[in-house]
């Protein structure tokens, strides 16, 4: 593989990080390529040292996809340190799909039996005065505010729960995903 | 395909060798990993991945030195948490040699 090679699948492998970032990485190996020619070695040796582009775009696309996780969190993030991972083909996380897709559903369903909750207090809140309840009409709206407030408290637990899921896959991945493992392996 | 302990033993030592070339001198990538390559038969293309690892983890930062021939090349060095980091791993990593060392010797 040439030089001209190397760098365009690794640029094309890199597609979707912040341009800069792009343009860092490649100056990054243009520069291993330019010091390697002035020690006398070919490119077709110094690409096979430095490895399949490929692979090694998507290292570095799945170390940046960590790093956005870990500086914000928010669901695009999550999403995108996910999809990197899986691009990175590991396996681990992907057997650990199936198990991440229930704690995922459960998630889900306990928001929205939260919304459930608000809109019910909402409700009692709004009509129950009228209903004459037991108790009075002030009951009614104490009655509706508590249920708001407990759906505002769950649904604070809830992304909590939700956010530590998340760093424990990430965690995870870290400890488990083969990084830097081919580049050894082929020297 | 199961990983041999010889790759597990550098993947887990790489960053700690790179922290400690950076403590003598600063340095560019390419000497990095011409050193690793050298010495601990590591594939070059690992540097790159790793060292933006660490650039992100704070543990080192870069600098550009103009050069005579071609662009300006990226320098790293260490930071004060790259330094410190450098100095725990190093101690980890000697109380454990020792304590491997007199195993395996003793089992020898």
């Amino acid at each position: 593989m040439t030089r001209a090679e190397f760098i365009a699948r690794l640029r094309r492998g890199l597609a979707g990080l912040p341009a800069t970032t792009i343009a860092d990485i490649v100056a990054d190996h243009e520069a291993h390529f330019a010091d390697a020619q002035a020690a006398g070695r070919s490119e077709a040796e110094v690409a096979a040292a430095l490895g399949d582009p490929d692979r090694l775009a998507r290292e570095l696309r799945a170390e940046a996809g960590l790093k956005q996780w870990e500086e914000k969190k928010n669901p695009s993030n999550a999403m995108a340190a996910i999809i990197a991972l899986i691009g990175l083909g590991a396996l681990d996380v992907m057997f650990l799909l199936p198990l991440l897709m229930g704690v995922l559903g459960a998630l889900f369903g306990v928001l929205v039996a939260v919304v459930a909750v608000f809109i019910a207090g909402g409700f009692v809140f709004a009509a129950g005065p009228f209903t004459l309840p037991p108790g009075g009409p002030l009951t009614a709206l104490l009655a509706g505010l508590g249920l708001m407030g407990l759906a505002t408290c769950l649904g604070a637990l809830l992304i909590v729960v939700t956010v530590g899921v998340f760093n424990a896959v990430v965690w995870y991945a870290r400890l488990h995903f083969r990084l830097l493992k081919p580049a050894i392996e082929q020297a | 395909m199961p990983e041999t302990i010889e790759i597990q033993l550098k993947k887990g030592v790489l960053a700690l060798c790179v922290l400690a070339l950076l403590s003598r001198a600063d340095s560019y990538a390419y000497e990095i990993a011409s050193r690793l390559t050298k010495d601990i038969d590591m594939g070059e293309g690992t540097i790159y991945p790793l060292m933006r690892r660490m650039q992100s983890d704070g543990l080192v930062e870069t600098y550009l030195v103009e050069s005579q021939s071609g662009p300006p090349r990226k320098y790293y060095r260490l930071t004060a948490a790259g330094r410190q980091s450098f100095e725990q791993q190093k101690a980890e990593w000697s109380a454990f040699s020792t304590a491997v060392n007199d195993i395996v010797g003793a089992a020898a």
